[in-house]
């Protein structure tokens, strides 16, 4: 049995957790000094400021990654019908886009009149790397993680865009940065390295890669944090509109369903009713989530659960009851995973085994989830390609 | 143009590329003619006062020193650098300094215990907000090598203290000029994050 929070049940093999006498997580106690000392309408006069310090200076008052899931979508949302400014949008394209979620993009940009790129890296690299992080950490979304974080400072870099809005703060989720600090997130490379890029730069991977994998070194450089004298030269700010006003998921998200017609989407391994909103944007989730299940012995039904828990949104026996029902089944998108990486389940269980939190021991028979309604949509690999294209080794 | 005057005395290059790494360009000046170009001036220093006091003063640039402050403009003295920038130190005999500062460099009496010179990560203890801590956390630590310290006239000019067997001048500051008895080059994030609000910095309180 892990040992869980009393007051939102996550449980220890959660990342930066911590317990207090009273059993309850430190996830909990930021969260309840986020609502109850942090000045939110002196921070708010801080983003007044903040904004009205970059806007009309440059050829965009500001960059908004953005992925099209909750988050993104009312960041953009926010700062365009509140402030009016003008962004460029950066989307990273991690190569499992849904349909639902693109066309949420599409009715999104062209309500709020905004300007967007979009680029997607290299798939031949993309699945070495997600194959190498597979193997190092059991996350297989290396790529991701990085790119996301990455590539729209680069942009940043390119177009001359000091200010960088991103979403949600991580001190919601987790304690890598703590609300009862009472400072400002900044997403940089210090931040980048405690906790995105699970502690392999681009600069590792490359090496990690390089004596069995053929590429350029520069298709590494979308997942590697631009040169601090670049960003500090253009005196850029990177920071999480969250920081400035209190987060809400499920407030936020009501807001762009109403103005937005934004809509959800079933994602696998999840209650379909009651989480429709979080992480529809990739069809790789369930597989992520199903790996951490069997690495740690919780998934997203408990993240989320702990969520609605911390804000009294639900009941302790409610989220047990949808936990029990739901968590830890295998995804059938794993086989379409599978087929990209060319292994088989025995090996891909073997990989995970290795990187298992203690105390928790994962099953590896769990029953299948359903599938989603746009199974049938996502990329399969043409046979001929799965797997990922050795380099020949020289004297063989 | 942020200037990292040269008095043949050391650490040049580190002071330069943590200059570089907070997106700001810095020259290396020998002389007085090229003050008029520069935004900032920053004078380092590793080694013994009278010998750097002697290049002030062979090289003219006393001064210079003097009229550049006068114009408004910042100036930080670095370990060394800001020991000169007192009216006299002791290193060696007593020797007047470029005297921007009222006060006297002395050596370190720490007492039993304490080893001279004081070497390592010590917490910096702020005295007053001034625009070089912005965004600074109070009480974080920063690296220090030196066997002598500035003892302030007046007590207003000390803008931080560290502790080293009793409270030892850490930063100074009077108007347009500061002082840092540390080395911020070498202090990681936080002394990265005082040179940025130096470089930012209009020389204005």
């Amino acid at each position: 049995m892990l040992k869980r929070c009393t007051s939102c049940n996550l449980p220890e093999t959660y990342e930066t957790i911590e317990f207090d006498d009273a059993g309850v997580c430190n996830v909990c106690r930021q969260k309840e000094f986020k609502d109850k000392a942090i000045d939110w309408s002196g921070r708010k006069a801080t983003l007044d400021q903040l904004i009205e310090q970059y806007r009309g200076k440059h050829e965009y008052d500001c960059i908004v990654p953005f992925s099209g899931g909750k988050d993104s979508t009312f960041t953009l949302y926010h700062l365009v019908k509140e402030y009016k400014i003008k962004p460029l949008v950066v989307q990273f394209n991690h190569g499992f886009m849904r349909e639902t979620l693109l066309k949420n993009n599409e009715r999104t940009f062209k309500n709020l009149g905004v300007d967007v790129l979009s680029f997607t890296p290299n798939w031949k690299l993309v699945k070495r790397v997600m194959l190498e992080a597979l193997i190092r950490k059991g996350d297989f979304c290396w790529h991701c993680h990085t790119g996301i974080f990455a590539y729209p400072m680069h942009v940043a870099l390119k177009y001359s865009v000091p200010l960088v809005f991103w979403g949600e703060p991580s001190s919601e989720y987790t304690a890598y940065y703590d609300y009862k600090d009472n400072e400002i997130e900044e997403v940089d490379e210090t931040r980048f390295n405690r906790f995105v890029n699970l502690g392999i730069t681009a600069e590792d991977m490359a090496g990690m890669i390089k004596d069995d994998f053929e590429f350029d070194p520069r298709d590494l450089t979308p997942f590697t944090y631009p040169a601090m004298a670049a960003l500090k030269r253009l005196r850029y700010r990177s920071v999480c509109l969250g920081s400035y006003i209190p987060w809400d998921v499920k407030k936020q998200v009501a807001l762009i369903e109403k103005d937005l017609g934004w809509q959800g989407e079933q994602v696998e391994g999840m209650p379909w009713d009651e989480y429709s909103y979080e992480k529809i944007e990739c069809h790789m989730q369930g597989v992520r989530d199903y790996i951490k299940f069997l690495k740690r012995g919780y998934s997203r039904v408990t993240q989320m659960t702990a969520l609605d828990l911390r804000n009294g949104r639900i009941t302790m026996e409610r989220a047990k009851e949808l936990i029990g029902t739901y968590e830890g089944r295998k995804p059938p998108s794993l086989l379409i995973f599978l087929e990209y990486l060319g292994i088989s389940e025995e090996e891909f269980n073997a990989i995970v085994a290795k990187t298992v939190v203690p105390p928790f021991k994962p099953d590896f028979n769990a029953a299948t989830a359903p599938k989603t309604h746009d199974f049938d949509k996502w990329y399969r690999e043409p046979a001929h390609q799965q797997g990922i294209a050795r380099k020949q080794m020289a004297g063989r | 143009m942020i200037g990292i005057l040269d008095l043949g005395i050391g650490n040049l290059r580190s002071l330069s590329n943590a200059i570089h790494q907070n997106g700001f360009d810095s020259q290396v000046i020998k002389d007085e003619t090229s003050f008029a170009d520069l935004s900032h001036l920053i004078i380092p220093g590793v080694g013994h006062f009278q010998p750097a006091m002697a290049a002030v003063v062979d090289r003219k640039l006393r001064a210079p020193i003097h009229a550049y402050v006068a114009t408004g403009r910042p100036l930080l003295g670095v370990c060394l650098g800001m020991q000169l920038l007192a009216a006299r130190g002791t290193e060696g005999g007593e020797v007047d300094g470029i005297g921007l500062i009222p006060g006297t460099i002395k050596r370190l009496t720490p007492g039993a215990g304490y080893r001279i010179p004081h070497v390592g990560w010590n917490v910096l203890m702020t005295k007053r907000a001034h625009p070089v801590y912005e965004g600074l956390k109070n009480e974080r630590d920063f690296y220090f090598v030196h066997s002598f310290a500035m003892v302030c006239d007046a007590a207003d000019d000390v803008l931080g203290e560290t502790d080293y067997g009793g409270p030892v001048t850490a930063v100074i500051g009077r108007n347009n000029v500061v002082g840092f008895q540390f080395h911020p080059e070498k202090s990681e994030v936080n002394g990265l994050k005082l040179l940025e609000n130096f470089c930012l910095w209009d020389g204005k309180c």
